[in-house]
């Protein structure tokens, strides 16, 4: 089907005072379908009502063209009627007169009979007979945009345009007023585009929330489809299992943006200290026990002591939003999960191939999977339990929670329901949720279990939500958690300042696996600057006071390593590990010049460097990754060890060239 | 017995509401009047100023006359002070309204077309500034004639209120409204009769207001200057002429109160119509 409007390679301009250009939109591609409801979010200033003036033809672009029916729009004209924010009545006309001015303008082919019950019909549709005969002044702001609406509509517009049409009314108003338009477009399969600031609005009446990025150069930045059935009643949608992700999919998106124009106002100048190119650091990091090396590397002053004396730890929600700002350059360096470096290096989440460098594991195991405690209730305490659960109930599809495509929960994850013969995405379903969100989505019955880090594992046992049904020990002992991620060429920038990070949290990282410091660091993640939760939550080690089923005694548990000196060198073999696991579920290809790109992305040198100046040993022997169902990994040959697994997606291999030109930032 | 007791109650209460709406509205200008006359009276008797007090206007026998008999009349310039007031209403209402004509059709006019804004504006801002009595003479030399010069003098006075605040009307008419005409594609004669003028009026009328105001301050000195035409401000003139002091404050009082009344009037109107 062909669209309705088409935007194609949109731009627009406006001449400032001073002889100056303001380009407010830039490149926006755009297709919208006959019937459907789209809205345009996006901070004040991105030009989302320039974009719907262009289709209105109230203002027309500067390169680009915008077409309904096929037809470059040149002009405005009745077939694309505008409800404005401020209702734009005219005061000295009543109700009636105001719609009939409009009709009487519009409909000329009409004769007077016809035209005056389409009047009369319209100002029924929206419920305002009683005031029909008032001035405008009279009624209240619901009411006004009512009449709006009705006017809007009496003319049979091809597409209705709304510029923050319920922006300006009280909640409750609002609310209504969002249901009757909803309700008017889904009898009239009306094509409606909509500007607005109001997310849940958006969420509530769109087929699809087109989001702009900040201007200058407003492009769309992501299209979301919102597929909620309809019809959707307002205090009804909130309880569709995606309502809160698409919700939180398009606030991650605005604040990201919010970020961003922080970032840029800030733009502060490179400080170079000590021999170090640059000492002004932003890393980012994820609430979570693994943050522990970043967290004690700050407050202990192991960051100072090698120089770097401007750190700043930015804290993120999600493993996103340290992808975004990897990506974006508002991050210095960040905590990664294990996969990041390499699913980011091999363009992971179709973004370009952005070539990312780890020298330095910060953390292993702490991982585990849990399960809604309606399993245990029910006896399933084990993976053959699991399947032969899964085989007898095909009509309820169980989701799992994973953090990240590329983190190692998802491919531990994955790679354990494989080993039990369950496929990962086709018999269950796997949906990417923050951790932090885990705990709350497993109580709420949104998922049946996940596999996130600690404290989350952990949480859910003491709360009795959940139970742990495997933690590494069962898994992978000793798998690589977190990692240090910089861009490769941050990493050429500034080669001094990578080894000095790198001394630094090795350094914090011998810190941590000191027992005598369990305490002191528990209480310092425990802040609101790192994990904001209780004390009892964060666990470093000594599992065996801590419980962690619901009323047996704990599985064995493996805590966090976080110093084991050779163990802390990134490993080849366990990234391409990774980047195997990442092409089994047909996520990424598998790359033909794979140990080009392990080369590049593991920092093997700049790590030996670092341990060499601090003085720790980390001689290291090569040896094969054994995980719990008994097949080894050598790192021989990657491709045959690809096909000798039973469970698995299509493999596709590609030859990925990392030399693309570097993403400039958006 | 409840009703028995509680009207009178009411009563007193109404009578309250109406002594304090008394004491608040009405007392004050009574007050002021009063008093103004009282320092007037005082500063004419002690000779302070070299004018008659109130009560010497009253007691005079010529100016008594004249506000006892405000319609006599034995010639064209010797009439009662009423006729002489009607005689310049007349100019001004015929000055005044190809006034309002021209100026609200030259501010549509500028108003709605930027060129001609940029071509006209420097000429209006220019003659705006000309004061009413310089055009008198000018008036005279190109009409040649008192009345029609006096009504020139009238319409060239209040045409410029009236054309910059109907100019700044239309200018003003709501970004809204104008892309509401655009979408709906509106006639041209659609858009002037319902949305252009509807929306100028207000500004329209607080230029037609200052504009009416302004024209009979110019027919006053129009008169005075010109002489020979029946019209308070001949009257003044002639009066002065002849040092009758007391009839040239008459007539003083009969201007101010005709002024204020014409004032009201348009206020009236505006509230009346472009208060929608």
């Amino acid at each position: 089907m062909s669209a309705l409007v088409n935007v194609e390679q949109v731009e627009k301009s406006f001449g400032l005072p001073g002889g100056q250009e303001y380009l407010a939109l830039k490149g926006i591609d755009l297709q919208i379908h006959q019937g459907e409801f789209v809205s345009l979010i996006g901070h004040s200033g991105c030009g989302k009502s320039t974009l719907l003036n262009m289709v209105a033809g109230l203002s027309l672009p500067t390169g680009g063209v915008v077409a309904l029916d096929g037809q470059t729009i040149t002009a405005p004209g009745p077939d694309r009627m505008v409800v404005f924010q401020h209702y734009s009545l005219l005061p000295w006309l009543t109700v009636r007169q105001n719609v009939a001015l409009a009709v009487n303008a519009v409909l000329k082919n009409y004769s007077q009979t016809e035209r005056q019950q389409i009047i009369e019909e319209h100002i029924d549709l929206v419920g305002l007979r009683h005031a029909a005969d008032k001035p405008p002044a009279q009624l209240s702001g619901g009411m006004k945009q009512r009449v709006a609406i009705a006017r809007a509509l009496a003319l049979r517009p091809k597409v209705l345009l709304l510029d923050e049409p319920f922006g300006a009314l009280d909640a409750l108003t609002r609310g209504n007023l969002q249901e009757q338009l909803m309700r008017i477009c889904e009898e009239h399969h009306m094509t409606t585009i909509m500007v607005t600031h109001d997310v849940d609005e958006a969420v509530l009446l769109s087929d699809r929330v087109v989001m702009l990025t900040n201007g200058p150069g407003s492009r769309i930045g992501n299209i979301l489809t919102i597929d909620i059935p309809r019809p959707r009643r307002r205090l009804e949608v909130v309880n569709h299992p995606s309502y809160y992700s698409y919700r939180s999919e398009i606030i991650y998106f605005l604040n990201q943006q919010k970020r961003i124009k922080q970032w840029r106002a800030r733009k502060e100048a490179v400080i170079s200290r000590h021999g170090l190119e640059k000492v002004n650091l932003d890393i980012g990091f994820v609430p979570l026990t693994a943050c522990a090396p970043l967290a004690v590397a700050r407050e202990k002053g192991f960051f100072a002591k090698h120089g770097l004396e401007e750190v700043n730890l930015v804290r993120e929600t999600s493993w996103r939003g340290i992808q975004d700002g990897i990506i974006g350059g508002y991050l210095d360096a960040a905590q990664m999960p294990a996969g990041m470096p390499v699913w980011m290096s091999l363009g992971g989440g179709d973004n370009p191939p952005q070539p990312i460098v780890t020298a330095l594991t910060l953390t292993r195991n702490g991982n585990a999977i849990t399960l809604h405690k309606r399993f245990y209730e029910q006896g399933i305490h084990t993976l053959s339990q699991l399947k032969a659960y899964i085989l007898d109930s095909p009509s309820r599809q169980l989701t799992f929670g994973v953090v990240h495509p590329s983190s190692m929960h998802n491919l531990l994850l994955r790679y354990w329901l494989a080993a039990g013969g369950i496929h990962p995405d086709q018999d269950v379903v796997l949906k990417t949720l923050p951790p932090a969100q885990m705990v709350a989505n497993l109580t709420a019955g949104n998922i049946d279990g996940y596999c996130v880090g600690e404290p989350w594992n952990l949480r859910a046992a003491l709360e009795g939500s959940g139970f742990t049904v495997a933690t590494d020990l069962e898994i992978w002992l000793g798998h690589p958690g977190k990692v240090l991620g910089v861009r490769e060429e941050w990493a050429r920038a500034y080669p001094n300042t990578h080894i000095a990070l790198v001394k630094a949290l090795m350094e914090a990282c011998r810190y941590c696996e000191d027992p005598a410091h369990q305490e002191e660091i528990r209480e310092l993640l425990s802040r609101r600057a790192y994990l904001s939760t209780d004390k009892s939550y964060i666990h470093l080690g000594d599992p065996h006071r801590i419980t962690c089923d619901l009323d047996t005694p704990m599985r064995e548990y493996a805590h966090h390593q976080f110093f084991l000196g050779a163990g802390n060198r990134p490993s080849r073999t366990e990234h391409l590990w990774m980047m195997t696991q990442m092409a089994r579920w047909g996520d990424l290809p598998f790359p033909r010049n794979w140990v080009e790109i392990l080369e590049r992305v593991c920092q093997v040198g700049v790590f030996s460097t670092a341990a060499r100046e601090l003085g720790i040993d980390v001689s290291y022997q090569r040896h094969p990754i054994q995980l719990f169902d008994g097949v080894p990994f050598n790192g021989e040959d990657p491709v045959a060890y690809l096909n000798s697994l039973p469970i698995k997606h299509d493999i596709y291999m590609a030859e990925v060239a990392l030399d693309r030109r570097p993403l400039v930032l958006s | 017995m409840t009703t028995t007791l509680s009207s009178p109650i009411s009563k007193s209460k109404t009578v309250k509401v109406d002594l304090a709406k008394y004491r608040d509205q009405i007392l004050p200008p009574i007050i002021g009047i009063v008093g103004f006359l009282l320092i007037w009276q005082i500063l004419a008797s002690t000779n302070l100023i070299r004018l008659p007090g109130p009560w010497d206007v009253w007691m005079d026998e010529r100016s008594r006359y004249l506000i006892l008999h405000p319609l006599y009349r034995n010639s064209d310039l010797d009439q009662g002070l009423l006729r002489q007031t009607l005689a310049s209403l007349q100019r001004v209402a015929i000055g005044y309204c190809s006034a309002g004509l021209v100026g609200i059709a030259l501010g549509i006019l500028v108003g709605s077309s930027v060129w001609m804004n940029r071509a006209l504006d420097p000429i209006f801002q220019f003659l705006r500034m000309v004061a009413p009595l310089a055009w008198v003479p000018i008036a005279l030399a190109a009409l040649r004639r008192n009345e029609p010069a006096a009504l020139f003098v009238i319409f060239i006075t209040s045409i410029w209120p009236i054309l910059i605040n109907t100019a700044v009307g239309v200018r003003q008419i709501p970004e809204d409204y104008i892309n509401v005409s655009k979408v709906l594609k509106l006639s041209k004669t659609d858009f002037f009769f319902k949305v252009l003028l509807p929306s100028a009026l207000p500004y329209m009328f607080t230029g037609l207001r200052v504009g009416i105001g302004l024209s009979w301050l110019a027919i006053i000195a129009a008169e005075i200057v010109m002489s020979g035409v029946p019209g308070i401000g001949f009257f003044i003139w002639d009066a002065y002429q002849q040092n009758y002091v007391t009839e040239i404050i008459v007539a003083v009082v009969y201007i101010g109160a005709v002024g204020l009344l014409l004032d009201r009037l348009m206020a009236a109107l505006q509230a009346k119509i472009a208060s929608r």
